[in-house]
This record gives structure tokens, sequence and C-alpha cells, in this order.
């Protein structure tokens, strides 16, 4: 049965790496839903999270594989559940949005959103959230004809337990 | 730590390479890698540079190398059309898991990206065949990229790697010292053995009625065949071999009950099936091994051993993985095994032998006698060659009868394209095995058709005067594929047969000597005469045209329907 699970894979920060840990995607022809790599919480370590719809079977082969590759410290699965998973997403809507009796305040807190740029055309709205809530927020927006432009960051993960401990054994074990 | 000078980049390269004990490189110049061959020009004492006539040549011949000797091959190419000849030889290497390493020249860096003559992203496209790549682009980090390269190549499960230099860096000085790799924190090569899981295997193996060993390619490359073989001699374990395990295990030991997989032995395939235990030992579960998994030793719990973590439970289910190195794990098996006698189960095996010669064996080749079968040639030439050769095959029924009938008294002496089925593959790997390994006979058996897909490096053989032996089973067709055309297409053969050239007035205009033999009664005296050439020899021997190549386990079928004929 597919469904999503989120890679997360701890490397040396060098060239190539990333598109080694795609290729384990694309051989096997599997959409990358999101991907985010940036430094971890320890310098010279990247970080990748990795989201895709797939089977067990099959990411946990990927895992194995990616576990392989040269650069790589670390790396596991997760579904949804075991992660802390935020986005972030800019919203630009029409200004004409919030020229009605409604305080653009008010507008805002129903959204759970903050205003980054304010222009007489339109108005950058900033939210963080899970998947679920940046995509009802972006629904409803787009129902109500203002939406412009839309853009998220894929998902921001946390895992539960904590993840430091993890890495710092790793490298003394390494 | 070494003193430091300031060389070249290029000269750094090939200090680099002496440093790690390469002294020999296969290759082929061009524009961006100059500069190389202008260093070699002054190394040419120290470092032996084999011109091939093409880089697939190279490549295949650095794997040869690699295979026959078990040190890292190296080969060297230009950028662009020369790099990317290199392919089919690096995916080779990735699937067989051969410690190559292979140099490419690039533009200069200033000019990466821009479509500049002959420039090819050949780090993106040798990401997926690759175990490691790097490209260079400083003199400087030429020393610490070939250390890196060489430790990883070899270390682990081997496999290729490629460097890509480009041409400022190889013009460039820079400081040189080189100091070996030996660690990455990355990468931990060598496995740490559960101690718990060698216990519940020892037990499994004791207690098992009907054991059977399977082992791979990794038994060679962690040098673990003398241990294998007391193992199985202390446990009592009759042994069966893949494709790419071929002579880790001499054939004439009492263990050793054949080859296992699509064009196996009837006893190997058949103790699979009725086998209680299954110990898989550096070997892969390839879906020429297995046929089809779901129907694949039944009967049989499984224990699968192999340095690479991918590789447990990836194309069946396993009861116990164990990820270690071959040689530790069966040292640590051997400490706790029992001699169990299981005289039914070896009884069982010289039945089964019995039935593959009653019904296979014996009927094989021409029934009219006229003309030469494969079958025969094989046969015949591992007893002129009393088991010692090295045999290095091409790929289709020429490489299947190699594996079925050659006979081996020493380990790696088997060498093949087991993994990716290269055409073209015999004859280049051959030449790599012969400069390998000089002191040893080397035999290449390949098709007509396959010996056509490098056949230009006959040139190689004869500028390097390398006494090599060469076998052309010529049967005028792309035999394997009409074998398949006849078994499961109604026999249409739609574009298998082959018009050939005169394969002894080739070889002859290379000044390598031949000679062609059609009839089965000069087949022996033809053998000889090649097995005492001194030099290099090319024997074209005519055989049937329709020869098929049994038992086989038809593709995706179970191992249960092994057919005969
Ligand atoms: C490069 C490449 N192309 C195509 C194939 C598919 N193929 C496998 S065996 C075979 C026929 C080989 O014919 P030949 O070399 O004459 O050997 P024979 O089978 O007759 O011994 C072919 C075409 C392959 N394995 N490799």
């Amino acid at each position: 049965m597919n469904k999503e699970y989120i890679l997360i894979a701890f490397t040396e920060n060098q060239i190539g790496v990333l598109n080694r840990i795609t290729t384990c995607y694309l051989r096997r022809k599997i959409n990358i839903e999101s991907l985010k790599v940036s430094e971890s919480s320890i310098k010279g370590i990247s970080m990748f999270v990795i989201s895709s719809y797939t089977s067990l079977e099959t990411i946990t082969k990927i895992t194995k594989h990616v576990s392989n590759f040269v650069e790589v410290l670390e790396v596991s699965y997760y579904d949804s559940n075991d992660l802390i998973t935020q986005e972030i997403a800019l919203y630009k809507v029409a200004s004409d949005m919030f020229s009605g009796s409604e305080r653009v305040d008010t507008i805002l807190n129903q959204f759970g959103a903050r205003m980054v740029e304010l222009t007489p055309k339109y108005i950058v709205i900033e939210k963080t959230g899970t998947r679920e809530e940046i995509e009802a927020t972006r629904d409803k927006l787009d129902q109500s004809g203002n939406l412009i432009e839309f853009t998220r960051s894929g998902s921001v993960v946390l895992h539960r337990k904590s993840i430091d401990k993890i890495l710092n054994n790793l490298i003394q074990n390494k | 730590m070494a003193n430091t000078k300031k060389v070249k980049g290029a000269e750094a390269l090939l200090l680099s390479l002496i440093a790690e004990g390469a002294d020999i490189i296969f290759g082929y110049p061009g524009g961006q890698v100059i500069p190389v061959y202008d260093s070699l020009y002054d190394y040419s004492t120290r470092i032996r540079h084999i011109l091939t006539r093409h880089e697939q040549g190279a490549v295949h011949a650095a794997q040869g190398f690699a295979r026959a000797t078990g040190k890292v091959g190296v080969c060297l190419a230009t950028s662009g059309p020369g790099a990317t000849n290199f392919i089919t030889g690096i995916a080779d290497a990735m699937l067989d898991s051969t410690p190559i390493v292979c140099i490419t020249g690039q533009v200069p860096a200033a000019m990466l990206g821009s479509d500049a003559f002959q420039e090819a992203d050949m780090v993106s496209m040798t990401t997926p065949i690759t175990k490691w790549n790097f490209q260079v682009t400083s003199a400087s980090e030429i020393p610490g990229a070939i250390a890196k390269a060489f430790y990883i190549a070899r270390s682990g499960r081997p496999g290729p790697v490629v460097i890509d230099i480009t041409k400022n860096a190889q013009i460039e000085e820079a400081e040189f010292s080189y100091e070996p790799c030996t660690y990455l924190r990355s990468y931990l090569p060598t496995p740490i053995i559960d101690h718990s899981a060698i216990d519940s295997a020892i037990d499994m193996i004791n207690s098992a009625a009907k054991p059977l060993l399977i082992i791979g390619q990794g038994i060679k490359l962690s040098n673990a065949e003398q241990e294998l073989i007391l193992f199985a001699e202390r446990g009592n374990l009759p042994i069966a071999s893949t494709l790419m395990g071929i002579s880790a295990v001499p054939n004439n030991h009492p263990l050793f009950i054949g080859n296992l997989g699509m064009h196996g032995n009837v006893a190997a395939n058949r103790m699979t099936q009725d086998s209680d235990l299954i110990i898989a030992i550096g070997m892969r579960f390839s879906d020429r091994i297995t046929g089809d998994v779901k129907s694949y030793a039944p009967n049989a719990k499984i224990i699968h051993i192999d340095i690479d973590l991918a590789e447990l439970g990836k194309n069946l289910r396993v009861d116990l993985p164990i990820k270690a190195d071959a040689k530790e794990a069966i040292q640590l098996l051997t400490e706790g095994i029992k001699h169990v006698e299981r005289a039914d189960w070896f009884t069982f095996a010289s039945d089964m032998d019995a039935e593959e010669k009653r019904e296979v064996t014996d009927n094989c080749g021409d029934p009219k006698g006229e003309y030469i079968s494969m079958a025969q040639v094989v046969q015949q030439l591992a007893i002129a060659e009393e088991s010692n050769a090295i045999i290095v095959t091409d790929v289709g029924q020429n490489q299947m009868f190699s594996a079925l009938y050659s006979r081996f008294n020493h380990t790696r002496s088997f060498i093949t394209s087991g993994g990716l089925g290269t055409m073209g593959y015999g004859l280049p790997a051959a030449i790599g095995a012969k400069v390998g390994v000089p002191e040893r006979e080397v035999v290449a058996i390949m098709g007509d058709g396959g010996f056509q897909m490098n056949i230009q490096e006959l040139g190689t053989i004869m500028q390097e005067n390398l006494g090599l032996k060469m076998i052309v089973l010529n049967n005028s067709f792309l035999g394997m594929v009409r074998q398949w055309q006849e078994l499961f297409f109604d026999a249409r053969y739609s574009f298998t047969n082959l018009a050939n050239p005169d394969f002894v007035a080739i070889a002859k205009a290379y000044n390598i000597n031949a000679a062609q033999v059609s009839s089965p009664a000069e087949l022996n005296k033809a053998l000889e005469e090649l097995v005492n050439a001194e030099g290099s020899y090319l024997l074209e021997i005519r055989v049937m045209a329709q020869e098929n190549i049994f038992p086989m386990v038809p593709a995706g079928a179970s191992l249960s329907k092994l057919i005969y004929k």
C-alpha cells in the first residue's frame, strides 16, 4: 500500500550527494513530492528531507541503498506521525480582499497568518503550519478569487526524539 | 609523511597512482588528457601504459585485470566521447562489484557548462553507475582524490570510481605529497558482525538435514576461498556456485555440486528446491539465480551473509540476514559447526548428476557427429589446459557453455560479465587478465557476434605481444538470442543470423597466428595447437549452427521447471 514516507538523511556537505540520492527515486520511477536540503545543527553536515508516496518495501530498499553511499552518515525513513512537520507558505493576494469592512488583522487571525509586504496592488501574507493547514488556506484564498501567487517551503521537520544526540553518537562512532 | 615538492597536476596523478601500486594503465589519449600523456612519456619506466583501440576496450581490460589479480584496475580516457565510451564498462563493473578507477579528462574548469568542445557531464552521467565519483578542478586536489578513489574502489563491496580531471588541473603546479586514505567518517566498509546472529546460524546449520551452501563472487572478493572449504568440510555441506562464484572452489572438490541458476547444473537447482536450509554467502540472489522468487527454495530457511546491507532482503525473504565480510563470517561459523553425515542428501546430489548426464550431457552436440558442438569444445579445452587456465568469456551461449563445462583448479580463473551481460567484454577483459597475470594461460572464449563487438582489440594484442589465446565459436548466429527465438518465438529467426568475415585472415592481418577447424575429428589437435602456441593464437571453431544450451530454467519460471531439451 502506498503512503507518504519521509526519508531523512544526514550527509557530508559535498557536491554530488543530492544527485546521487535522487537517482534512487528516479530509477524506481518514484516522484519526489518535496525535498529540502540544508545544513543540520552540526556544521558541515547536511540534512535531507525527502517526501514521497511509495510502499513500505520500496522505502526500505531506498533507505538501505542510500545508506550505502560514501558520504551518507545516517539515514532513516519515517511516516508522518513520527515527525513534527511544518511548512512555511507565502500567499500573494489582491489587496481588494482587504477593502471590505473587516479589519486586516481579523482576516489574518482567521488564517493564522501574518503580513510580510503591503502594496497598493497586493499583499503578501505568510503562514506556518502543517501541509494540510497550508493547503486549506490556499483553497480558501483561491475560492475567494484573490490568490495571485503561492509558494511553499517543503517540509521542515524535527524528530520527536532528539536527533542531535543520534548525530553526535554517529560522528563519534563512524 | 612524504616530502613535498612542486609538480604539475598530471605528474601528481602519476605519482599518486605509483603510490597506490597501480603501475599499469589501460588508456586512450585525446585533447583533454594530453598533459597526462605528456607526463606518461617521462614515466614510461615506472608506469606501463597499454594503448587499447577503443576506450571500451580500456575499461573492460581494467576490469579483467582487477578480476584476475584482485588489485584495482585503472583506465584513462579523454573527455567527451572518450569518457562516454567508458560508460558500458563502468555499469558492468558496478553490477559485478569490480574495483576500477576510471580517470577521464575534462574541459578546463573555466569552461565547464559552456558546451565546450568535447565537454560531457561525466559526473552526472556516471552517478547511478559508480560507487563514488568526483570532479577535480585544481591540481592540489589530485593526490587526495586518487587516495580516496582507491580506498573506496577496493574496500567494502568493491566497485567503480570515476575521477574527472579538468585540463587546467593537469597543467597547474601544486605541492605534492601523498597520504593513502584509510578512513572516512561517513563510510564504514567493514561491518561489525552480530555475534548472536552467527550463533543462530550455527544452530540452524547443525540441525539442518538438507543444507546447501551457495557461494558467489564475495568469496573471491574477500579472499575467503580456503576458509570456505574448511567450513564446508567441517560441516559436511554441499557447495553450489553462482556464475560469478565459479572457480572459487575447485570443480573436483567432493563437496562441490555445481552451478546454480538459469543454465546451472541439475543437482544445484534441484537441491535448492529440496533444501531445508540455504546458507548464501557473498551473492545477491539475482533473477538469473532464483528464477521465480515466489517458488524459490520453498522448503528452506535462508541465511544470507553479505557485506552489502542493501542486498539483504532485496530480492527475496531472508530468515537470517547477516551483514558481514564473507571471510570473517565464515571463520566464526566454522568454530561452531559440527560434522553431520547427511548420506541421503549426498546421494540425491549424485542421482541428480546422473540425471543430468543421462538427460543432457550425453545427448548434447550433433547427433550425426558431423559438426563440432560448443559443449565439446569447452570440455576438451578444460582437459587440454588441465583445468589450469583462466577462462574469459563473452556473453551468450559461449558464456553458458564455458560456465557449465570448464573445470578449474584455481580461484579467480573464470572471468565473465555476469550482471550486465555485456557482449564485447570477453576480448578486452582477457587482455587485462593476461597483462595482470602474464605467467598464467589465459583463454578468451567468444561467440562470433561478441568477438566482433570489440574485435579492434586484436591491435592491442599485436602491439603488446601478449600471448593471449582466443577461441571464436562461430555458429553464424547470435546464438543465445536464436535459442530464445527457437524455444519461445516459434523459431522466427528475426535478425539473428550473421554473415561473417574470414576471422583467420583478420587475425593474420594483425600478425596473430590463427587457424580454423570444423571437423570433430580434428578438434583435439586444433586445441592442442592452441594450448602449445608460443605467442597469441586465435582458433576459429566452426560449430553447429543451431545448438542449444541446456539445462535451462526459462526466464521468470520456477527453478523446479528445469528443461532438459
Ligand atoms: C552489448 C549487448 N548487446 C546485445 C546483447 C543481447 N545478446 C545476448 S546474447 C546475444 C547473442 C550472442 O551471440 P554470439 O556472440 O554469436 O554468441 P553465442 O550466443 O552464439 O555463443 C545477444 C545479442 C547483449 N547481451 N549485449
